[in-house]
């Protein structure tokens, strides 16, 4: 039973190049293409697609709203954020609004491949190129503690280093202590690339990102 | 010494009063004087005369009584009026023998002790004042008293010199009423206008355009300077509309080339790469020269889409849509990798801002960061931000060397700290500003302030 794919993207050549990948790609069926944002939704609805592609800047509806929209009414598509944007921003903003895979697109084809079978599957797909240049899937980073696992994720939510400290009775110190260790450990150089690579390496998970 | 208004003024007016005064009381006083002196001879010389007349007229040898009756007969003491007072004769109990009419207040006077010989001043029950001599005759037995009433001989001048006290009086208290109206049409007046214009914010207040009060001269200075201060408010609006207009237009005009760029030549450099790694899928022919050729291709337009991107996020980050959370976080992550510093900033829950606000406190804290690295050598910069009743602060700390503060942004531009200048122009358009806590060697902080309402409502 092959993958069927919606496909959204204002530019012509692009969407030309991937569909003539996608076309090629025997597990994979492009049932429907879109120029804009709302008729990539119609078509979701229309066409119930496994997974769709959304480019984040469409005319009419971007695609992070299409995502929005896709979660709010509760449909069962797989989304895969395709874009030519690299700011690890957008790969939050995506995520948040509902969105499991991330690619850019001058990403090589076969990671838009997994990318579109790891999300079918229910997985979540980062592009390297944007969640850190460093770290495979399969590469484990040195183990995180509890307690800095504790404070990756209240401050993944938002919450200040302060916010943090007095939620978890510790020194505002000793936050930055804990989070300068897990950037150590993950090989990053930010909170939210901490962030996206810890979800990447499956440190933390989606939900509990989101809750 | 500060030459005060009111000061001179009353220089002006005081002092020549004030001696004017005074030359007016030392002449009455002198002409008071010269009047005594004059009462004072006639007198005296009356006294003599009348005595040395009688002595004269009273041979040696004859009883003196019969002699003292005959003189009763002489003229002068029944002419009374020919004098300006009169004359009597007493013995030396202070009986009166004989005297000119007008003689019968003596009783009175005489009471008061009179020194023989000079003339002295005294008052009579009525307190007419008069000028009184005494004569001794034959051994100072009886003696001659003379007097003259001051009315009836210097009636004229007296009145005169009373007269005189009224109208230095008068012009004292004329003088003292025409401070009045000088110190409220005048002094006040100016003293307020003085007050509004040296705290007056030029280009922002203007003073009150009329003056009732005041005389038309300072109501004018006042206008003048009303219109004149409208004048530089106006400038300032114009101004402040026009570098708006500027930024706007700068910030369309970026908005724009980054839109172009990102959805032209990207895309079509994009769709390219796709192409080329089509076409070597379905040729599979790696090794041989095409390939490498294809190889070379591929990664020339993958720098490109790579420099592209660079330039659009430079010109107009488009991430700035996602809102001021993540557009400044990922500002602080993308300055920080390229300084190799540390940026880290935190945006309180919540914190929807309108756009304009957002890309203000972009383009600030971009400058910031860059002014602390460049200028400051710093290593370490956090920025937060956060509501404060109704203002909405940014506050941007860094450990770089820090600087003088110069808060005059006109000032800073001219000596060519653009970063600084444009950081105030920028929240200035906002009603905001920015307050700069740092000296040399203890880093830096900046606070960016805004009003409330740039806050989105829905947040």
């Amino acid at each position: 039973m092959a993958i069927r794919v919606i496909l959204a993207d204002d530019h012509p050549l692009t969407r030309a190049g991937l569909k003539a990948y996608l076309d090629s790609e025997k597990e994979i069926q492009l049932v429907g293409e879109a120029e804009d944002g709302e008729r990539a939704w119609h078509m979701i609805r229309e066409l119930n697609p496994d997974i769709v592609l959304l480019d984040i800047r469409m005319p009419k509806l971007d695609g992070v709203s299409v995502a929005r929209m896709i979660r709010e009414a509760g449909l069962s598509v797989g989304i895969v954020m395709l874009t030519s944007y690299d700011a690890q921003q957008y790969v939050m903003a995506s995520l948040r609004s509902g969105a499991r895979g991330f690619v850019l697109k001058t990403a090589p084809p076969d990671e838009l491949t997994r990318a579109i079978k790891t999300v079918s599957n229910g997985g979540l797909f980062l592009d390297s190129e944007v969640a850190g240049a460093v770290g495979e899937n399969d590469l484990m980073p040195d183990s995180i503690s509890v307690r800095e696992r504790e404070v990756l994720l209240l401050a993944a939510r938002g919450f200040s280093s302060k916010e943090v400290a007095s939620r978890l009775y510790i020194s505002e110190r000793t936050v930055q202590t804990h989070l300068a260790s897990i950037y150590d450990k993950l090989g990053a150089r930010n909170k939210t690339e901490s962030l996206l690579l810890a979800l990447k390496y499956g440190v933390v998970t989606l939900e509990e990102l989101l809750e | 010494m500060k030459r005060h208004l009111l000061v001179v003024f009353l220089l002006a007016i005081i002092f020549p009063v004030f001696a004017a005064f005074s030359v007016a009381v030392t002449g009455l006083y002198h002409h008071e004087k010269a009047m005594e002196l004059v009462a004072r001879s006639y007198a005296e010389g009356l006294v003599e005369n009348i005595a040395y007349r009688l002595e004269r007229e009273t041979p040696l040898g004859r009883h003196f009584f019969t002699g003292m009756l005959s003189m009763g007969q002489m003229g002068i003491f029944s002419w009374g009026p020919s004098i300006p007072g009169w004359v009597a004769v007493v013995n030396s109990d202070g009986e009166t023998l004989f005297s000119s009419p007008g003689a019968e207040s003596l009783d009175f006077i005489w009471d008061q002790k009179i020194s023989i010989g000079e003339a002295d001043e005294v008052y009579d029950r009525e307190g007419n004042k008069y000028t009184i001599a005494v004569y001794p005759l034959s051994g100072a037995e009886i003696f001659v008293v003379g007097a003259v009433a001051w009315e009836k001989l210097l009636g004229p001048m007296i009145r005169f010199n009373h007269l005189w006290v009224f109208l230095a009086l008068a012009v004292v208290i004329a003088v003292l009423g025409a401070l009045l109206p000088l110190w409220y049409w005048v002094i006040v007046p100016l003293k307020s206008l003085v007050k509004e214009i040296s705290v007056l914010e030029w280009g922002a207040e203007k003073p009150a355009p009329d003056d009732r009060r005041a005389v038309s001269e300072i109501r004018s200075l006042r206008k003048v300077l009303h219109d004149l201060s409208k004048t530089s408010i106006e400038r300032n609006e114009l101004r402040s509309s026009y570098i708006n207009d500027i930024v706007k237009v700068q910030e369309e005009e970026k908005s724009y080339i980054a839109r172009e760029i990102h959805d032209g030549p990207l895309q079509s450099i994009t769709a390219l790469i796709q192409q080329i790694r089509l076409f070597r899928r379905d040729n599979d022919s790696d090794g041989n020269i095409a390939s490498e050729h294809l190889n070379v291709a591929e990664d020339a337009a993958r720098n490109t889409v790579r420099e592209l991107r660079g330039l659009c996020d430079e010109l107009s980050p488009p991430w700035i849509e996602l809102g001021l959370d993540h557009a400044l976080i990922e500002l602080a992550n993308r300055l920080s990798r390229y300084f190799n510093i540390q940026v880290s900033v935190e945006v309180e829950d919540g914190m929807g801002l309108s756009h304009e606000g957002t890309l203000t406190l972009f383009r600030v804290f971009q400058e910031a960061v860059n002014n602390a690295v460049r200028h400051g050598r710093a290593s370490f910069v956090s920025g937060s931000v956060y509501q404060d009743n109704d203002t909405i602060r940014m506050e941007i700390n860094d450990d770089g060397e820090g600087f003088e503060p110069q808060p005059d942004f006109e000032k800073l531009r001219v000596e060519g700290h653009r970063g600084l200048a444009n950081m105030i122009e920028r929240l200035h358009l906002l009603e905001g500003r920015l307050e700069i806590v740092s000296s040399p060697g203890q880093g830096a902080c900046l606070i960016c302030i805004l009003p409330v309402k740039l806050l989105k409502k829905d947040s």
